[in-house]
């Protein structure tokens, strides 16, 4: 069973999946829209998206396949698959889990 | 399941390797390019754009290494090396490599044997469509019913989609292009019309006969071959169907040729010819079809679509009470499904029951070899702990090393498996190929199929896991710091869970002697137990009058004359004619009530075996004459009713053992006077209890099966064919069958004794191997462990029996709790033997005690070896413990 992720590797899946939930999208199409949407805040490291599209696949949480896209040629479209879309839930929950412990651990400190 | 998912992409990506690069570094262009286009539409130059769009991209070549990392297919690739590690390992102590291939060998091999035979016996189906709807039906636990009787149940039932009957014969069969006009003797089967219809067989040419042609009694001479016997009696004639033969001396037409492999519905019995059961009279000359007092028939059926078992024995004990209420004959009968093919449960029961003893003692084998193994890598582990603690050391996961351990089990268990199975697929050949030195079709069809194959494959892996298990969890709690300098962390005093390897695997063994001890023993006291008759210097010859078509007169006529001639050879001191003989396949049973019995129930009968006789059949056959007289001339067809019984008989039947001039009754209300006794011997089976025998001169009660028997002082094989000659001087025409020496027919009653004893000894052969191995491997740990403190004891100036003692002492104790498990083991696996060995239940604990004195023994010598290593060695080298 998957192992649990250290943050930065939890929150880059989280963000992928996430995007993708919406509607299938293209690596391209991922990296603009975590950029746009964070407000350019993951702007950086945008090689990293790949291995980490990979290993997802791998798990099974997305499938892959090529369409044509806006791009103006052929581009791999990522979608959720079911099981990707029970690791979300998860995801999501033990993110804000997280978050609101740190949330409580600042804001006392 | 997703787990099997993601295994199933991963697999996947170790073959399609290049494929995805490709995919990846289109997928990787396709956004470097989108970056430039938005860097150029930003005004940046084409150089800036590309310096931009790397550094927002990152390195591509090292993403693709990422990416690759996170397909990698990790553990295949570790297992493919662990197992290259492994087999290098092998390499490097070739001992231990071959005493464990070895152990392995024998024991899965021997597992691979005992289950292919299992499987062909009780698991692997007829071959014959669906054949788990095709049931038998037995009749209170016997095989046969009569034909009447058969009637009445296949019109009266509601769960048979179709029932059946049919019954082995012998046939003459004649013109089947072989030359000349001499009969062969052939086996086939008599059935029913509805009998391939109801098997749901299709012809592979030709047609079946139907229902509608096994009408009229005699005169339906139609017959089916099977597929073998088309093509060996008959070279495969593609013009088959149609063609005329003569069976019995009867022309007979060919309709068609069963399907290949397709041997009737008995597994050993192997038939070439199909009649239908309407020619039952001129088949077997006497008929017994309309008989209701004949139980001759064998009934099988297809079940209806949906009918369970229990639905089915409900119908039939309806059945069976209607017959029951019709037919005083029938009195107690009660009919069951059965499976098919052993007889219905009179064979099926007893095999179930052996088959699975001696499955269950191979794979006490097999665990009695996992113990040893175990326990061999143990004390190889020794030398590895070093190894393993430098791999801790240097990073290596505790879980890994677990792996890499079982995976060094397995790929010895597989190796081993592989040796094993080429061993049993050649003890196999020869089984298959094998032919009973009895005048019977048996034949045993064990080729193993894919469940053998999977089951073999299985038991090695799990092998494997159950002997690298103990051994590979101990590396998990490898403590590095202390075994790279060959420390222990336990003391030597306290007993582990895997000191009881030892005990484990002492008492499996002592098992395994033990049924071996009781079966070796069995067969000895089988062959002088009393049989009732001298197997050795009598010879006979089989002859069908009835197929000869000789009436009663002639035939009788020609057995005078036969035996005038053949007791004025040389050297014949007796001869003598008989309907069969004592323990040869074709045995009769008759009912007999006592004497002033009036209602002719079954429940007031008395079973015997039955023989139709000639004067001097006693003298031939060596039976001992106890009191009375044999028969002779005046015991006509004319003459008073008279018979000679046996010891058993004539105590069931009169109370006493002399009675002579006492009287009985058959069936019909006939009495008969007793004129001798003869002594009680063996009739079904070697194993048998004693069991009542009747015979009847044959002047008064004729069959037209005989078997022509002398004793002399001649060579018993010169004598055979001496008896045959003199037969064929005065009647060159009569087939003969069967021609052989006593001994020889009997090695059909010893043939399941035999196979068992051969089995066990073989168990008990392996087992001991496995115990003196196991038991070396286990002293030589046990004492490597406490090379320490020995030289510790040495130095101090501890004497070598105060050394030896304390070897000893530990070793004794698990000696002596493996003896006493293996003594308990042993009562309950000589229990299960008393089935199919003779006098099994006797003399028991002497054995038992016998078999574990000697395993202790084994165990014991084993031990020694390594201890008076320990003795020899340098203290001050154990203290520094450098291997």
């Amino acid at each position: 069973m998957p192992k649990p992720s250290d943050l930065i590797q939890g929150t880059l899946d989280l963000l992928i999946l996430k995007t993708i939930a919406a509607r299938p999208l293209h690596g391209w199409g991922i990296a603009k829209r975590i950029q746009s949407v964070s407000g350019e805040v993951f702007a950086i490291g945008q090689g990293s998206l790949y291995p980490a599209l990979h290993r997802l696949e791998q798990q099974g949480w997305i499938a892959a396949d090529w369409r044509d896209s806006e791009l103006g040629r052929a581009a791999k479209f990522y979608t959720l698959t079911r099981a990707g879309r029970k690791q979300l839930e998860r995801e999501l929950e033990s993110w804000s889990r997280l978050s609101s412990a740190m949330q409580l651990v600042i804001q006392q400190a | 399941m997703r787990m099997l998912h993601v295994l199933i992409r991963r697999f996947r990506s170790l073959f399609h390797r290049t494929a995805q690069d490709a995919e990846l570094r289109r997928e990787i262009d396709l956004h470097v390019e989108q970056l430039l286009r938005e860097n150029r539409a930003a005004g940046m130059t084409e150089a800036a754009a590309r310096r931009a769009a790397q550094l927002q991209f990152g390195a591509t070549e090292a993403r693709l290494d990422q990416c690759r990392d996170e397909r990698r297919v990790q553990w295949i690739e570790d297992i493919g090396r662990d197992a290259g590690y492994a087999l290098r390992l092998m390499r490097k102590s070739p001992a231990f490599t071959l005493t464990a291939l070895l152990s392995l060998a024998l024991g899965l091999g021997a597992n691979t044997v005992v289950f292919s035979v299992y499987n062909a016996l009780l698991l692997k189906p007829l071959p014959i469509p669906a054949a788990d709807r095709v049931v038998f039906v037995d009749n209170s636990g016997r095989t046969s019913n009569s034909y009447p009787n058969y009637r009445e149940m296949r019109d009266r039932n509601a769960v048979f989609s179709s029932l059946f009957a049919y019954r082995m014969a012998p046939m003459a069969l004649e013109g089947n292009g072989g030359g000349g006009a001499a009969a062969d003797r052939v086996w086939g089967y008599l059935v029913s019309g509805n009998y391939f219809e109801g098997l749901g067989l299709k012809p592979v040419v030709g047609r079946f006969f139907t229902p509608a042609e096994d009408g009229q009694p005699s005169a339906s001479p139609y017959a089916v071959i099977t597929y073998e016997s088309w093509r060996n009696r008959f070279g495969g004639d593609p013009d088959i169907a149609g063609r005329q033969v003569r069976i019995n001396g009867m022309p007979y037409t060919v309709l068609g040729v069963s399907p290949r492999g397709f041997h009737g519905t008995e597994l050993f019995y192997w038939p070439e010819v199909f009649v239908p059961m309407a020619m039952q009279p001129q088949i077997e000359g006497h008929s017994w079809l309309d008989n209701p007092n004949d139980f001759d028939a064998w009934i099988g059926g297809r079940l209806k679509p949906g009918i369970t078992t229990a639905e089915a024995n409900a119908n039939l004990a309806t059945v069976a009470a209607q017959l029951v209420h019709e037919r005083p004959v029938n009195d107690g009968m009660r009919l069951t499904v059965a499976p098919i093919g052993l007889g219905g449960s009179t064979l099926h029961q007893p095999t179930a029951a052996f088959g699975g003893g001696v499955l269950l003692l191979a794979m006490l084998v097999l665990l009695a070899a996992c113990a040893n193994l175990a326990a061999l890598l143990m004390a190889r582990g020794v030398d590895r702990e070093r190894d393993l603690a430098v791999r801790v050391s240097l990073g290596a996961g505790r879980g890994r090393l677990v792996r890499q351990l079982l995976t060094e089990a397995i790929t010895l268990a597989l190796l081993g498996a592989a040796a094993g199975g080429l061993l049993a697929l050649l003890l196999l050949r020869l089984l298959n190929h094998w032919r009973a030195p009895v005048d019977f079709p048996i034949r045993f069809d064990v080729s193993p199929d894919l469940r053998v194959f999977a089951v073999s494959l299985a038991s090695a892996v799990a092998t494997g896991v159950l002997f690298g298990l103990g051994p590979a969890l101990r590396a998990r709690k490898a403590v590095p710091a202390l075994r790279l300098k060959g420390e222990r962390h336990r003391g030597p005093g306290r007993l582990a869970a895997r000191d009881f390897l030892l005990p484990v695997q002492l008492a499996l063994c002592s098992l395994l002697v033990t049924t071996s001890l009781v079966a070796g023993r069995g067969l000895a006291a089988s062959m002088q137990s009393p049989l009732g008759m001298q197997p050795d210097g009598a010879a006979m010859v089989g002859y069908d009058f009835g197929l000869a078509g000789y009436t009663r007169e002639r035939a009788l006529q020609l057995q005078r004359r036969v035996v005038e001639r053949v007791s004025q050879l040389p050297g014949i001191a007796a001869a003598a004619f008989g309907s069969s003989v004592p323990l040869s396949i074709d045995q009769s049973h008759t009912s007999v009530w006592r004497d002033g019995t009036t209602a002719f129930r079954n429940k007031t009968s008395l079973s015997a075996n039955y023989y139709d006789v000639s004067p001097g059949y006693f003298a031939a056959l060596g039976t001992r004459l106890l009191a009375g007289r044999d028969f002779d001339d005046r015991d006509s067809a004319q003459a008073p009713a008279v018979a000679v019984v046996n010891e058993t008989l004539a105590r069931r039947l009169a109370g006493t053992a002399s009675a002579v001039g006492r009287r009985f009754m058959l069936g019909k209300g006939e009495t008969v006077e007793i004129v001798g006794v003869v002594e009680t011997g063996k009739y079904n089976a070697i194993t048998e209890d004693p069991t009542g025998a009747l015979f009847r001169p044959m002047a008064q009660q004729y069959n037209p099966t005989m078997v022509l028997l002398a004793r002399g002082r001649r060579n018993e094989t010169d004598m055979a064919i001496a008896l045959r000659g003199a037969v064929n001087q005065l009647d060159p025409h009569l087939a003969i069958y069967g021609v052989g020496t006593l001994r020889d027919m009997l090695g059909f009653v010893y043939l399941p004794m035999r196979a068992a004893v051969i089995t066990l000894g073989a168990f008990g052969i392996l087992a001991l191997m496995l115990s003196f191995t196991g038991i070396f491997g286990l002293s030589a740990y046990a004492v490597s462990q406490r090379a320490k403190e020995i030289g510790i004891r040495i130095a101090l100036g501890a004497g070598r029996r105060e050394v030896l003692q304390s070897v000893f002492a530990r070793i004794g104790l698990l000696v002596a709790i493996g003896a006493a498990a293996g003594l308990a083991l042993g009562a309950a696996g000589a229990g299960l033997l008393a089935s199919v060995v003779y006098a099994a239940g006797n003399g028991q604990p002497v054995i038992i005690a016998g078999a574990v004195a000697a395993v202790g023994a084994v165990a014991l010598a084993a031990a020694y070896g390594p201890a008076r290593r320990v003795l020899r060695t340098d203290p001050l080298r154990s203290l520094r413990y450098d291997g």
